[in-house]
């Protein structure tokens, strides 16, 4: 593996040029060079003129808040989308114009990816999984062989170093090899380690830590053997852990390229978000008194450990946090989905215990889930869905009362703006916006005392996003008090009176007032690890009752 | 524009007219609502075309226009349609009950056996029959709701135990004596010149509407069955619903075995089996595509059933030969359905 020998700090731009004159060295330097490339979409400026070079046989990571552009950058690079004219992209000896790329270009070139949903089949076998997506041996009647697959795929098993039989299911794997065995299934027609990339998309997400452990230890064998990895993570503690040399982007352009030997947790936080730390960090208040909504103290369950908060009465809370964080199981779990272990929970002063999602709406809680496909009734009207939370108060005198429901649906479809030709129109005609506003409505109108929003505004357009947050807001003013949970951190700053931020299940830091902005939120969730002997939170424990 | 059953108008689209530009991706034009209109009044249209045909038809017109055929058509199919509303309910909840007509046939041998073997009063007889037919109905609904097996292999299972228990404990003898008189009368006799039998029918059909379309109850059972996941997360107890209905649907399939036995005056091991239970699902998937279309409707699973009755009979009184009339309900069956699947889909926009 070899190390760069020029200025670490300031090669970020200028790695690729000293080689840029004489191509086809035998032992090029540089797996992957990207250089000067752009992106425009309509209204904004994703990728501005940046230059990266990946050199070989080293883990290479890639970081970024959001839209920093390290997505599109991805995309681009895998042939999904292409760069504006101008810009060059060079894998080995495989170089093209950015604008020109495509899939079959980056197959060609040995680019391969492997991303968070892994996209392999949990009901087939080890063997059968390395098949898929490169063909099974057949014979003379078309049959598989099955000898040669698990002969094949047990040298690629041992090639990569998974331990794990080729006939084993892939759904009884630990998380780690199952996606190693995604990584194998990417590289195993790779004929030798230098001469492919493989870029990695945040594939630690969903892994405990004893899991990302095996994992790292596999890509550093793999890197040992001259592989180049691109790792997309969000997890800055790993970066220190598994990285060479670390590209931070910011609002679309290079920050830096260095090596990550020389960088701290909280440098790649200034980097990433864009000014120095603040070291006065937020403390989380204890809250208490009669005004609150809701109190709960030490509550565990799940990946929850022992949250604790107030919320006041019409305030509105965001929860900031990573995926696994804990963030839509602490909405699920006040909601009543599941249980907590222990801890309590108490609503304007009583406490409260849910045993299903009905014990929570009586008590007036309303839950926004994340996927419409869990809140979407699509093949019912729109009155049935806008009433679908409270059908028995229409049921008297023996009948359920269509005419009161309709009218009451009209008059819905006027307060919320939902744009429809009638309430009777089936729910699946409805714009994606539109959709979503019933769902919040539906809510809104029981006059819930509390609601709870999981990214109530993902794939919705900007002008039902500002619609939604303006009925929240409504409610908000008459006394409901809202906890929202998005990963969209300039939404969240924007609609929130206060923010928690949580890690790994816990709460570990509190904004609020003048500190809610966007790139503070970003700098707190990037560095927190929820590990409480971690010293990067001196202010963990003050929200831990 | 038109009104329907529960009083409101369908949605008013000017002819012609594109959709209006702050509706995106609604039914586009005027267009699509006449098509939906067709679509909602074909069945009970081809029904009433079935019953002009063969009523002017020289063949058959002065056989099939009589009352005697119209009071027979009304007496056979009754049996058919009470399972056809059994099967609805668990369909409705977005499950299917394979086993309602073995489910039938042994609760018809439970109801001969009680009043010929144990001399139980009628009144019993006909609740034991029920309780029993329920109670498979539990059993069902048990292992779909709470243990999470696909209801199509469960009843399928169901069906065939059925169908060997009654095969063993009747040792395939029928049961032709000691059924009530009274009952045997009910299934013979005439009121206001129709067979009392469909006014059985109408009374249960009348039920099944209301709980379906008018209470809470019935309004649960559709959500669940059109999104399980979000019906929970509006507060729905889904495993109980769907345990309920699959009780329910076990009750009715009881109603059809009592009315089995007062419509042939005896119990066969041979009455009560999958074909009728594929007739009872094939007359709610018709139904299905009227009235309501894309749901599961009570009235649409009737006029099916008398449809295809009304066509059976006809083409038998035409003289011609009975597997016409099997391919006939095949084919009405995949062609609404296909039919109303292609439209259905072009209304969803995602055609």
């Amino acid at each position: 593996m070899s190390r760069p020998m020029d200025d670490p700090g300031a090669s970020g731009v200028e790695d690729g040029s000293a080689a840029a004159g004489g191509p086809a060295a035998v032992d090029h330097p540089l797996a992957l060079r990207v250089s000067h490339v752009s992106k425009t979409f309509p209204g904004t400026r994703a990728l501005d003129d940046v230059s990266v070079s990946v050199e070989n046989g080293t883990i290479h990571c890639l970081l970024g808040g959001n839209g920093s552009g390290k997505s599109t950058l991805i995309k681009i690079l895998a042939g999904v989308y292409r760069a504006d004219p101008g810009g060059r992209i060079r894998v080995h000896f495989h170089e093209i114009d950015a604008d020109k790329t495509s899939p079959e270009w980056a197959r060609g070139a040995g680019l391969h990816f492997v991303h968070q949903d892994l996209a392999i089949f949990n009901t087939m076998s080890v063997a059968e999984n390395l098949a898929l997506g490169r063909g099974f041996p057949v014979g003379p009647t078309g049959n598989i062989r099955w000898r040669a697959l698990r002969r094949h795929a047990r040298t690629v098993l041992e090639r990569f170093d998974v331990h794990v039989s080729p006939s084993r299911l892939v759904a009884d794997l630990r998380p780690a090899d199952r996606t190693m065995v995604a990584i194998a299934r990417a590289l195993q027609d790779q004929a030798d380690a230098s001469e492919g990339l493989l870029v990695l998309d945040e594939p630690t997400v969903s892994l405990p830590a004893v899991e990302v452990d095996i994992l790292f230890g596999a890509l550093r064998r793999y890197a040992a053997a001259g592989q180049t990895i691109v790792f997309v993570t969000h997890r800055l503690e790993e970066v220190t852990r598994i990285a060479d040399r670390v590209t931070v982007l910011r609002d679309g352009r290079l920050v830096t390229t260095l090596d990550s030997a020389e960088v701290t947790k909280e440098r790649l936080v200034e980097l990433i978000v864009g000014r120095a730390l603040d070291h006065a960090a937020a403390n989380a208040s204890v809250m208490e008194g009669e005004d609150l909504a809701l109190e709960v103290s030490d509550l565990w369950g799940g990946p929850l450990r022992g949250i604790s908060f107030g919320l006041r009465r019409g305030e509105v809370l965001g929860i900031a946090g990573l995926v696994g964080s804990g963030r839509t199981s602490l909405l699920t779990t006040l909601f009543g989905l599941q249980p907590p272990t222990t801890g309590s929970i108490k609503l304007d002063g009583a406490p409260v215990s849910f045993h299903d999602v009905d014990d929570a709406m009586d008590a007036g809680l309303g839950f926004v889930p994340e996927d419409r496909s869990e809140s979407a009734f699509l093949d019912m009207s729109l009155r049935e869905n806008l009433s679908a939370a409270q059908v028995a108060k229409y049921w008297h005198g023996m009948r359920l009362r269509g005419r009161e429901e309709a009218d009451d649906a009209r008059r819905s479809i006027a307060d919320f703006s939902i744009k429809a030709n009638s309430e009777r129109q089936p729910f699946a005609t409805l714009s994606g916006g539109n959709q979503q506003k019933a769902v919040v409505a539906r809510w809104l109108r029981r006059k819930p005392k509390l609601l709870l929003l999981d990214e109530p505004t993902q794939g919705v357009d900007v002008a039902a996003r500002a619609e939604i947050y303006r009925l929240v807001r409504d409610a908000v003013a008459a006394g409901t008090s809202v906890i929202v949970v998005t990963a969209d951190l300039e939404e969240l700053a924007r609609v929130s009176d206060r923010v928690l931020v949580l890690a790994n299940g816990r709460i570990t830091h509190e904004v609020r007032g003048p500190d809610i902005d966007p790139s503070r939120i970003t700098e707190l969730v990037l560095s927190a690890t929820g590990d409480p002997t971690d010293p990067a939170n001196p202010d963990m424990e003050v929200s831990q009752r | 524009m038109s009104v329907d059953d529960t009083g409101t108008a369908t949605p008013v689209v000017a002819e012609g007219e594109p959709a209006s530009s702050e509706a995106p991706g609604v039914r586009s034009g005027g267009h699509s609502a006449v098509l939906y209109n067709v679509e909602r009044f074909a069945l009970p249209a081809l029904l009433v075309i079935v019953l002009v045909i063969f009523s002017v038809l020289p063949a058959t017109g002065s056989i099939f226009a009589s009352a005697a055929n119209f009071q027979e058509v009304g007496f056979n199919y009754v049996y058919i349609g009470i399972l056809t509303l059994a099967s609805l309910i668990p369909l409705v909840c977005g499950e299917f009950d394979f086993s309602v007509g073995s489910n039938a046939g042994f609760t018809q041998i439970v109801a001969a056996t009680a009043m010929a073997r144990f001399h139980v009063p009628l009144g019993f007889a006909i609740v034991l029959a029920i309780a029993f037919g329920a109670a498979v109905g539990l059993g069902n609904g048990n292992t779909v709701a709470r243990v999470g097996v696909n209801s199509l292999i469960v009843t399928l299972g169901t069906s065939g135990i059925l169908l060997g228990v009654v095969e063993w404990y009747t040792g395939s003898q029928s049961i032709n004596n000691g059924i009530s008189g009274s009952l045997i009368s009910f299934g013979s006799d005439n009121s206001l010149g129709v067979p009392d039998v469909v006014w059985l029918l109408v009374g249960v059909a009348l039920v099944t509407y209301y709980v379906l379309e008018h209470t809470p109850y019935g309004r649960y059972l559709t959500s669940v069955g059109s999104n399980a996941r979000a019906a929970r997360l509006v507060g729905l107890r889904v495993d109980r619903l769907k345990l309920s209905a699959f009780v329910l649907a076990g009750a009715l399939a009881g109603v059809a075995g009592v009315l089995l036995v007062a419509k042939n005056g005896s119990a066969s091991p041979e009455a009560g089996n999958v074909t009728d239970t594929l007739s009872a699902l094939a007359g709610a998937y018709l139904g299905a595509t009227s009235i309501r279309p894309g749901r599961f409707n009570v009235l649409g699973a009737m006029l099916a059933t008398y449809f295809i009755g009304f066509s059976v009979a006809g083409l038998a009184i035409a003289g011609v030969a009975s597997w016409i009339s099997q391919v006939f309900s095949g084919a009405a069956l995949f062609l609404a359905v296909v039919v109303s699947t292609v439209l259905g889909r072009r209304r969803a926009g995602t055609g």
